[in-house]
């Protein structure tokens, strides 16, 4: 074990450490190695359950990790897990290909972790079901469709001792650590954060189809509840499997909001529906206000989420204070630092290399039409680079953390304060009324 | 009385104004010719804190900077380059020999005219050069730069007036 790991109790970074909007956070599980000698600098042996597109996503991030090797690969569906047998083969890996989990575990002894990119119905059971076969699980979000499924994997990840991280994959992106550590944290560029917004728009799409002769026996598909092959391929859309949109792709945004901003909001009001799709149950757009109580005062947040358009900027997270902006997104091109005229010089964070100035725009004549416009900002951008599938660095943080030279940085109980407020906010969505967003309890 | 070693440092004004000149075109050719071999390019390196370690969350940052090298060979910026190639009045017959050769001939010519080596044909030969440069800056439309040249050419042309005060020089001629 790394003798500068703590020996019990994962201490985590705070952003705002010691301002009375901490999270009162719970314990977790000892950081946990897997042991001296051979086991720390041994591949790992790792099984991915769930080959669908974010599956896909996953195997190709790990491919690039040194050290890891898969040797179990679960899915329902044949025809993914075939080609997942064969796209790992064609990468040197022979791995045994299962349709059932249980029977994964059963078989394959020796494995140190589970990457788990099943619908989000199935993280929670079978989270719970490898952590309990001893192995440590990396989770894609949201951690369940369910408040309860999601608290259920907090507790089991705590009575097993092993670890559970949950794939929000900014927090071990080193952009969005510079951002929160060094531009908002040492920095404070934006000075007083007052507002944040975020979003992820998207263009209309058309459901996802199958190949006919691939499809799933009908017995098969009602063994995991699935009413038919549709629902299987879009389970997203539906409540008894994801948890539409806001899960989707707001869960990531949100928890951007919360780990940034260092502490869960306190309440949250929201519009949104189902108006466009006819066969989908969960809405396709939303909008969403929460109240974040900081230190220095109020900061509102608004965050929507578009299936039926593309426009708007595609997708970020901005935090819009009395000195300046940063907006963030997993799209580099998309990040820019925006500085206001009255703030003090930036040149020191310039030197320090965390911010790079924009060359100035030449001014257009005639450009402000209104004297009430405030001129247009000075702009920076983030020269931090990655050089990483965007999934690889939060991989890659798991993994050290199993040999005990890393703390996760996402464990599950600190997801779980995000995914809360995710819940809330679509309660907010089903009930049109304000809802307080009290401590979560596990 | 002086000696006849101490009367040849007694210039007069136009040699030290000859002087002055001659270094002056050979600096600014010597620079403009190593100027050419350099680029700003962008290299990776970890983002450092305070305390000089690597950042906590392995950052790697972007970082800008000037090289020289002859690699990084260009005559001419990109931008005027392209307009060289889109002027029918500019085979590349002519201009790709010439722009192969200014580099290196502004670093000769400098270094030629610092040490006084033939400097009144070395003086002519720069003046032919920035001549031959201005004639397509013409044909390309770049007022700006055919002023700039022609204040170098007045100063070449200035020197060769004022050669036959030319002193500190490795050859007389």
């Amino acid at each position: 074990m790394n003798p500068t790991a703590p020996a019990s109790g994962l201490s985590r970074r705070r952003f705002l450490s010691g301002s009375a909007g901490t999270l009162a956070l719970a314990s977790t599980p000892a950081l946990f190695s897997i042991g001296a000698g051979d086991s720390a600098t041994k591949p790992l042996r790792l099984a991915v359950i769930g080959f669908g597109a974010q599956g896909r996503v996953l195997v190709e991030a790990l491919l690039k990790v040194p050290d890891v090797r898969i040797v179990a690969l679960c899915d329902i569906w044949d025809y993914a897990r075939v080609y997942g047998e064969r796209l790992l083969k064609s990468n040197g890996l022979e791995v045994a290909g299962y349709r059932d989990v249980e029977e994964l575990l059963a078989k394959e002894k020796g494995l140190d972790a589970a990457i788990v990119a099943t619908p989000d119905v199935f993280h929670a059971p079978v989270t719970n079901a490898c952590l309990r076969a001893g192995l440590h699980v990396y989770c894609e979000k949201m951690m369940s469709n369910t408040i309860e499924g999601a608290r259920s994997m907090v507790r089991t990840m705590r009575e097993t001792g092993r670890l559970l991280q949950i794939g929000h994959q900014r927090r071990s992106n080193p952009r969005y650590l510079v951002a929160r550590d060094r531009l908002l944290g040492e920095a404070r560029l934006t000075g007083r954060i007052t507002a944040a917004q975020a979003q992820w728009n998207r263009a209309v799409s058309t459901d996802l189809g199958w190949p006919k002769k691939a499809a799933i026996p009908a017995d098969v598909l009602a063994h995991y509840g699935y009413p038919d092959m549709h629902t299987f391929r879009n389970w997203r859309w539906f409540k008894n499997f994801g948890g539409g949109p806001l899960s989707d792709l707001g869960a990531h945004q949100i928890d951007i909001f919360n780990w940034f901003l260092g502490r869960l909001p306190a309440t949250v009001v929201a519009s949104g529906g189902s108006d466009y799709y006819k066969n989908h149950e969960w809405f396709d757009n939303a909008m969403v206000v929460y109240e974040f109580p900081l230190a220095e005062g109020t900061a509102r947040a608004f965050y929507q989420v578009q299936t039926t358009t593309s426009s708007g900027g595609g997708y970020f997270e901005q935090f819009m204070g009395t000195e300046g902006t940063l907006r963030m997104s997993e799209n580099p091109s998309l990040t820019t630092i925006y500085r206001e005229a009255h703030a003090p010089s930036w040149e020191e964070w310039v030197q320090k290399n965390y911010l790079r100035a924009n060359a100035a725009p030449a001014p257009e004549p005639g450009a402000k039409v209104d004297a009430r416009e405030t001129a247009a900002l000075a702009t920076y951008r983030l020269p931090v680079v990655t050089n990483k599938a965007i999934h690889q660095y939060h991989l890659e943080n798991f993994f050290q953390a199993i040999r005990g030279r890393a703390q996760l940085n996402c464990p599950a109980d600190e997801a779980f304060h995000s995914e809360y407020a995710i819940f809330k906010a679509i309660e907010a969505v089903e009930t049109r009324q304000l809802v307080t967003i009290d401590e979560p309890v596990v | 009385m002086t000696t006849p070693q101490t009367s040849q440092l007694c210039f007069s004004g136009r040699t030290l104004g000859f002087l002055c000149l001659r270094l002056w075109l050979g600096l600014r050719a010597l620079m403009a010719g190593v100027e050419k071999f350099s680029a700003r390019v962008t290299i990776q390196e970890p983002l450092l804190g305070a305390d000089g370690a690597p950042d906590p969350s392995g950052a790697i940052v972007e970082i800008e900077k000037k090289v020289y090298g002859l690699s990084h060979y260009h005559a001419v910026p990109d931008s005027l380059a392209t307009k060289f190639a889109e002027e029918p009045l500019l085979p590349a017959l002519l201009t790709r020999p010439f722009f192969a050769a200014l580099g290196p001939a502004l670093l000769v010519l400098g270094l030629l005219l610092l040490l006084g080596v033939a400097t009144r044909w070395t003086l002519f030969a720069m003046g032919a050069l920035y001549t031959f440069l201005t004639v397509g800056l013409m044909l390309i439309g770049q007022d700006a730069g055919v002023s700039w040249l022609a204040i170098h050419i007045g100063l070449v042309a200035l020197a060769l007036a004022l050669a036959e005060h030319n002193r500190i020089a490795l050859t007389r001629a």
